[in-house]
């Protein structure tokens, strides 16, 4: 998906399959009674949309002639960078549960700016450490909102 | 129930309470900080702090809210003049000017007539509001189910000026948007719908997690992917303008709040539009246009001006008619609706005490902005200086608190997560994000209004059209839709999307 017309061609055909993945799903959809909104109209609906945009987005990016628009992809370090980013954000929701707001948010954090700037792990650390704790007398304490505190804190 | 000083009144004494005076302060203060931030803007500003809200009372939760909006508007132009990075696609026409008086020394003035500005066309857009709005939403009380639904299915057909020339790519993002609205309960029978047999998605997805997602986590993946570092500041010594500089920008402020307010009363016109109508207005009637670019004060203070007044305009029909005409705004219409508040014109009848608390608040609102812009100026400069590696991942984990805290449950982080991907991938390919925002947010309203006109009708569909005022809306939607439609089969290049997301 180099260019702009390539890349409307894959996602318009994509979003013609989600569309009939949708319509397909609502057929499953049970309920209703006369003179009332039927709860599958809309998914219907929704469904056709999506079927009949993509089929004419990949159709008029099929028949374009002329010019087209390079798409600036991220280079490998790029792409890197931003898989790591995510996966580290996974990690962080996962360990959310089990070891609580303040003991996640430090590793996150931690690991996250080390990540970004290898040169200031100590600064790194010193920001975790100082945002965990305000996560903990902010959210949890002052404001009793229920996050978990984790075993460090309960 | 029209304009009442007896309620103004009352609504002063409300906000005037210490607590809401406090909550109002801190509004202002975030909001300046998410203003002044790159990498975070209004929309994603608000989403993220408005589950937190839910221990405040609604008034003051609202009254925080607004003041995160308008305080962010001000706080834009910052780093537009200090560091030349325009927050948001609004405060472009502010860099091109603010940006080079900065390097001619005259960040101070810039940052000052840009606070200056910014205040004299909220106060005088606050003024407006509270007369026009509840004049609109008196006329709008005769308002039924098929009048609101065509009203909000001409709010959907936004997304034709949304989307700027990628109608297709704008319509599938609103299809994705009511898509993933459409998943969980039926809101008028209770019936699953699009959940696959699993009691996880039974709830639905939260809006929240989907702008949040949207905005946040997509605009920090392209700012590592852009690897970010660190920013240069120039120093500011004078902040003051001086009187020239201010008598200079008088008709100025005039001319580009009455841009950016009767042009913000139009649905869809944002103030990524405004701002720079307001600056080529001012070139135009400039005597020396060629001063533009290169430093003009005027240049900086006409696009600030219509910035803060299209801001507020934008309350007019949210509180009139509970129409959302921004991303932002419907957001704000999200979180008057997780109040149980429903904004249209019955929020005047049922809630007087909440509506005109919002609007006296405004008034004080804009008061604490300008001082706090004002001889705070160098401290704000100063904040555009933390670096990337330092701020992207602070705002992952505000945008992890703020979607967390909606219901306390990870599936609404992993939706989050889910969504900024979805948002970067859009943002590459050209896919306008405004109009999924929209409809995630409009879909509710639309389908319960249709539900029940419906029932009214005994299934007639002819019922929004034979009504005058829900007619009259569903012309407009078509007429809207037939304009698109048309420039898109002129048009014969690959789809492109103006850049006015965030806003």
């Amino acid at each position: 998906m180099k260019t702009q017309r390539k890349a409307d061609i894959i996602v318009g055909c994509g979003v013609a399959l989600f569309g009939v993945f949708i319509l397909f799903a609502s057929m499953f959809i049970t309920g209703g009674a006369a003179h009332r909104l039927p709860p599958r109209t809309f998914p219907i609906v929704v469904g056709s949309l999506l079927l009949l945009c993509g089929i004419a987005l990949a159709i008029k990016n099929w028949s374009l002639k002329g010019a087209d628009l390079a798409i600036h992809w991220p280079d490998s370090e790029g792409i890197r960078t931003i898989a790591v980013t995510l996966v580290s954000l996974g990690f962080y929701i996962a360990l959310m549960d089990p070891l609580g707001l303040p003991l996640a948010t430090f590793f996150y954090l931690a690991f996250s700016i080390w990540y970004l700037k290898r040169s200031k792990w100590l600064m790194a650390i010193v920001i975790s450490l100082i945002i965990a704790v305000i996560s903990h007398y902010l959210f949890i304490r002052l404001l009793g909102l229920s996050f978990p505190a984790g075993f460090l804190f309960e | 129930m029209g304009f009442s000083f007896d309620y103004l009144i009352q609504g002063f004494v409300t906000a005037l309470s210490w607590q809401n005076l406090f909550w109002a302060l801190v509004g202002c203060f975030i909001g300046t900080l998410v203003g002044v931030l790159p990498g975070i803007g209004p929309v994603s500003g608000i989403a993220i702090l408005l589950p937190l809200t839910t221990v405040l009372p609604p008034t003051s939760a609202i009254i925080m809210m607004a003041a995160i909006y308008y305080g962010a508007m001000y706080g834009g132009s910052t780093t537009a003049i200090v560091v030349n990075i325009p927050g948001e696609a609004s405060s472009v026409p502010t860099a091109m000017d603010g940006y080079e008086m900065a390097k001619q020394g005259k960040a101070g003035p810039a940052l000052a007539i840009s606070a200056i500005g910014s205040f004299f066309a909220g106060t005088i857009s606050v003024v407006a509001l509270t007369l026009f709005a509840p004049m609109l939403a008196e006329f709008a009380v005769v308002f039924g189910p098929p009048e609101y639904f065509a009203l909000m299915f001409m709010g959907l057909s936004l997304v034709i000026s949304l989307s700027g020339r990628a109608l297709l790519k704008g319509v599938i993002s609103m299809a994705l948007g009511l898509t993933a609205a459409l998943i969980g309960q039926d809101p008028l029978t209770g019936a699953a719908r699009l959940t696959f047999g699993t009691s996880t998605l039974n709830a639905g997805v939260d809006f929240i997690s989907v702008i949040v997602g949207l905005f946040a986590i997509s605009e920090v993946m392209i700012n590592v992917e852009q690897r970010i570092t660190a920013i240069d500041t120039m120093s500011i010594s004078d902040w003051m303008p001086t009187w020239a500089d201010i008598k200079q920008c008088g008709w100025t402020m005039v001319r580009g709040t009455g841009v950016g307010f009767f042009l913000g009363l139009l649905p869809g016109c944002a103030p990524s539009v405004t701002t720079f109508v307001a600056y080529d207005l001012e070139k135009r009637v400039s005597k020396h246009p060629e001063r533009f670019g290169r430093g003009a004060i005027e240049g900086v203070c006409a696009p600030e001006a219509a910035n803060n007044a299209t801001s507020t305009a934008g309350f007019i029909p949210l509180f009139s008619f509970g129409l959302p005409t921004a991303p932002s705004m419907a957001v704000m219409l999200g979180g008057l609706m997780m109040y149980g508040l429903q904004p249209g014109p019955m929020l005047f009848q049922t809630s007087p005490q909440f509506v005109w608390a919002v609007i006296a608040s405004m008034y004080i609102g804009n008061v604490m902005l300008l001082v706090l812009n004002l001889p705070l100026v160098g401290m704000w400069a100063k904040i555009c200086k933390i670096p990337f590696y330092i701020l992207g991942p602070i705002i992952v984990f505000c945008a992890m608190i703020g979607t967390y805290s909606i219901r306390f449950q990870a599936f609404d982080v992993w939706v989050m997560l889910l969504f900024g991907v979805i948002g970067y991938f859009m943002r590459k390919l050209g896919y306008p994000v405004a109009p999924m925002v929209l409809s995630s947010v409009l879909a509710q309203m639309l389908e319960t209004s249709m539900g029940q006109a419906l029932l009214i009708s005994q299934g007639s569909p002819l019922i929004f059209f034979t009504r005058p005022i829900s007619a009259i809306f569903m012309a407009l939607a078509f007429v809207s839709i037939g304009r698109g439609i048309w420039s898109q089969v002129k048009a014969k290049a690959p789809e492109a999307v103006t850049d006015d997301a965030e806003y």
